[in-house]
């Protein structure tokens, strides 16, 4: 049974994901950064969600759901509504169309971004591999 | 709406113009509102070179409000280059200023018989001699009228040597080299012998609403400086892009025949931020500051002897304008050439001499390709031996093309003439005589048809649809993302993103700048008085689009017109957009049907003109 995304399993499951997928850890050999995903609540998400992943060098060394913000200084803080992440995750938004269109802001730095956008393309692969069961 | 004013060259008379307010409804202003006033004098017979070709300088409603990424002024007439519509809008402070001094325009006709410069205050017009001015540099011109007029706030547009030399691909630069880039209008400017238009002025822009508009320029303001692409634009410039086109494979090398350019990570906008970057730089009240300011390092091999007799190209330590998108790839990848600093150099070369970095890289590009490919040789190019990634030599060459001297008397005619001169026009990567940007179809299937049906040739202003391509398909606008090597499913998108851009090009608004639509909306009402909604937006585009296109078949322009060169319809074999090509011709029949068009003639259809309110058009097009 595949892990439900929101849910602490689902996250569990993406540090799993990550640090066994070998395309992954091809594209994003050089990544050095730590991720924020900040999570607005919309549809069965009633709080903000806080999810914390530490990516070096194409693997994931720690996953974490955080209960406040200041917990973490982040290379890198993403922030979107749930609603719009959910579309992410289901293939319905295309992760740059979410930043283009102002549905997915950026916090870091864009020089480092632009320079692995392939890097992030594929973590967001990994998201949707892990599972097709999202709340709705 | 403020007047234009008319100034005519030969006989020094000039004269306000006052734009019909149903004409100032319709069109806006900037491009679509030239094309209207152009309509009539824009003729197959008019000879670009000639008195009789009208230059007209003009802003938009929002130019100088201090409203998102909006001081820029357009510049249109008919293009030596093309024989076609021309226009260049360009950022910087001059079009603010221009309507600080109480005018919307500059309508420019007529002849000087030597070198003259215009002066426009709020009180006072003057014709001054500019013989002195002949010969200097679009940087040097600067300091000198303003040290001459005593107004060191003063703003300069003018013209280099390349414009006085008639150079097709001239522009027309003001401030910190912000430039009227495209169309050659630069030529035109030196035909009439005037040389620079400098204004200053302390007046108040007219807003219908200026409370509300304030409210709503300060919330946009604030919203775009926070956008994710204005803070990539702000730390990158332009050349942000750079790493990601490269990966789609969107972005040119090898003069558009190499999938992949191993260098090339090495000039990115990003590399340029960890290496040279020493500031940046923004155009009137813009939130965004794309502009880049670059300190060349120590060690950076001098320039060669030719450079030195020219200007002053500044010392190494010097803060300079760094290259921006087109400048990086037309100079760097394009030519196989991985060295910053050169390609600075060589922005800064072309700046200085008033050609369009895009053309003059090109055209360049075509003569390295021509090279290597055995159809023209030493003895063609004077002994030059062109070798990709020879900077010296792109240093040498735009010399001469400036100058006009040796082979660049014949790459100062463009690509499609130089292609032509040696048997080789199909070689030539262009369309209608105006040079292919540095986004290959390939890699964004949009640009192809945005290339093809583009009123003043190739061109990534009319559209820029890479950005669709990549996902910046904004719902509000009715915009769909597709795939990005997709084909003629997206053709009516791209002809709504084209209106977008036509509405976005009379304003006259930056399109780096990412602004909601609805936001547009609300400044375009709060300032002109208008009740618009989207759709009336993009509605007011689609008339200024055909408008356009009508103004090209009267001209000569037909669906014959409509194409790409043949390097864009052969595929990469490796890269990013390896083994796609754009099915042009299914897209084109698509884009036809979705624009109302006519496919035979390739003329705006009777009932389509009709519908936009065209009816004076549809009568000379269709003979009513």
């Amino acid at each position: 049974m595949t892990a439900i995304f929101p849910t602490p399993e689902w996250l569990e499951k993406l540090g799993e994901k990550l640090n066994a997928d070998e395309q992954y850890a091809r594209i994003a050999k050089n990544w050095e950064g730590d991720m924020l995903v900040v999570i607005e609540p919309g549809g069965p998400l009633k709080e903000q969600l806080l999810y914390y992943l530490d990516l070096w060098h194409g693997k994931c060394r720690k996953t974490v759901i955080l209960k406040d913000l200041s917990e973490v200084k982040p290379a890198f803080v993403l922030k979107a509504t749930y609603d719009n992440i959910a579309r992410i995750m289901k293939g319905e938004l295309d992760p740059m169309q979410a930043m283009l269109t102002r549905k997915l802001q950026v916090q870091g730095s864009m020089a480092y971004m632009m320079r692995n956008v392939p890097t992030v393309l594929d973590f967001v692969r990994c998201c949707r591999d892990v599972t097709t069961n999202i709340l709705s | 709406m403020q007047p234009i004013l008319k100034v005519n060259l030969t006989t020094r008379e000039t004269s306000p113009f006052t734009v019909p307010a149903e004409w100032e409804r319709d069109y806006l202003g900037g491009a679509s509102l030239a094309a209207r006033l152009l309509y009539t004098s824009l003729t197959r017979d008019l000879d670009p070179f000639s008195p009789q070709s009208p230059l007209l300088f003009l802003t938009g409603p929002l130019t100088g409000s201090a409203g998102p990424a909006v001081g820029r002024f357009v510049v249109c007439g008919k293009s030596p280059a093309t024989g076609l519509w021309a226009e260049s809008n360009c950022g910087g402070f001059w079009g603010p200023e221009l309507r600080f001094c109480g005018y919307d325009g500059v309508w420019i006709t007529g002849r000087a018989e030597g070198p003259v410069y215009l002066s426009i205050t709020e009180n006072r017009l003057e014709v001054r001699d500019a013989a002195h001015l002949w010969g200097l540099d679009t940087y040097e011109i600067q300091s000198k009228i303003k040290d001459e007029l005593g107004q060191p706030r003063a703003h300069v547009m003018g013209i280099g040597p390349a414009g006085e030399n008639g150079v097709l691909f001239a522009n027309i630069l003001c401030d910190h080299g912000r430039a009227a880039g495209r169309t050659g209008l630069g030529a035109v400017m030196g035909f009439k012998n005037l040389k620079a238009v400098a204004v200053q002025g302390r007046g108040k822009i007219p807003l219908f609403e200026s409370e509300k508009y304030n409210m709503l320029r300060s919330a946009a303001n604030h919203a775009l400086k926070t956008d994710n692409l204005s803070r990539v634009l702000h730390e990158l410039g332009t050349a942000s892009g750079t790493d990601y086109f490269e990966y789609l494979g969107s972005m040119p090398k090898k003069y558009y025949h190499a999938g992949v350019f191993e260098n090339a990570g090495k000039v990115s906008g990003a590399t340029m931020a960890e290496t040279i970057l020493a500031g940046t730089s923004a155009c009137h009240a813009c939130v965004i500051a794309c502009g880049r300011v670059v300190r060349l390092p120590e060690g950076t091999p001098e320039t060669s002897e030719v450079s030195k007799d020219f200007g002053s190209l500044g010392s190494l330590g010097e803060r300079r304008k760094g290259p921006e998108y087109e400048t990086l790839v037309g100079f760097g990848p394009n030519l196989l050439n991985d060295d910053l600093a050169a390609i600075t150099r060589l922005g800064e070369l072309c700046d200085r001499y008033g050609m369009d970095v895009i053309s003059a890289s090109n055209t360049i590009g075509l003569a390295f390709h021509l090279f290597e490919q055995g159809i023209i040789s030493d003895k063609d190019t004077g002994g030059l031996a062109l070798r990709w990634g020879d900077t010296g030599t792109v240093e040498q060459l735009i010399h001469l093309t400036a100058r006009r001297e040796g082979i660049g008397a014949c790459l100062a005619e463009g690509s499609r003439c130089f292609g032509a001169r040696f048997g080789a026009e199909d070689e030539a990567v262009q369309v209608n005589g105006l040079e292919v940007p540095y986004h290959d179809p390939r890699g964004v299937s949009g640009m192809a048809l945005v290339y093809a049906t583009s009123p003043r040739g190739a061109c990534h202003n009319q559209s820029d649809y890479f950005f669709v391509d990549m996902g910046q398909a904004d719902a509000e606008l009715g915009l769909e993302f597709y795939e990005r090597q997709g084909g003629a499913e997206k053709a009516a998108n791209v002809a709504r993103h084209q209106d977008w851009r036509t509405l976005c090009n009379s304003l006259v608004m930056c399109m780096l700048a990412n602004v909601p639509a609805e936001t547009v909306v609300g400044l375009i009402n709060s300032a002109c008085g208008l009740d618009w909604s989207v759709s009336d937006m993009l509605r007011a585009g689609e008339r200024g689009w055909n408008l356009k296109r009508a103004i090209n078949n009267r001209m000569g322009l037909t669906r014959a017109n409509d194409k790409l060169p043949k390097a864009l319809l052969e595929p990469y074999a490796e890269g990013g957009a390896a083994g796609y090509v754009p099915p042009l011709e299914e897209m084109l029949a698509a884009y036809y049907s979705a624009r109302g068009w006519d496919p035979v003639t390739g003329r705006p259809s009777k009932e389509k003109l009709l519908d936009l309110g065209l009816d004076d058009v549809a009568n000379d097009l269709w003979k009513l």
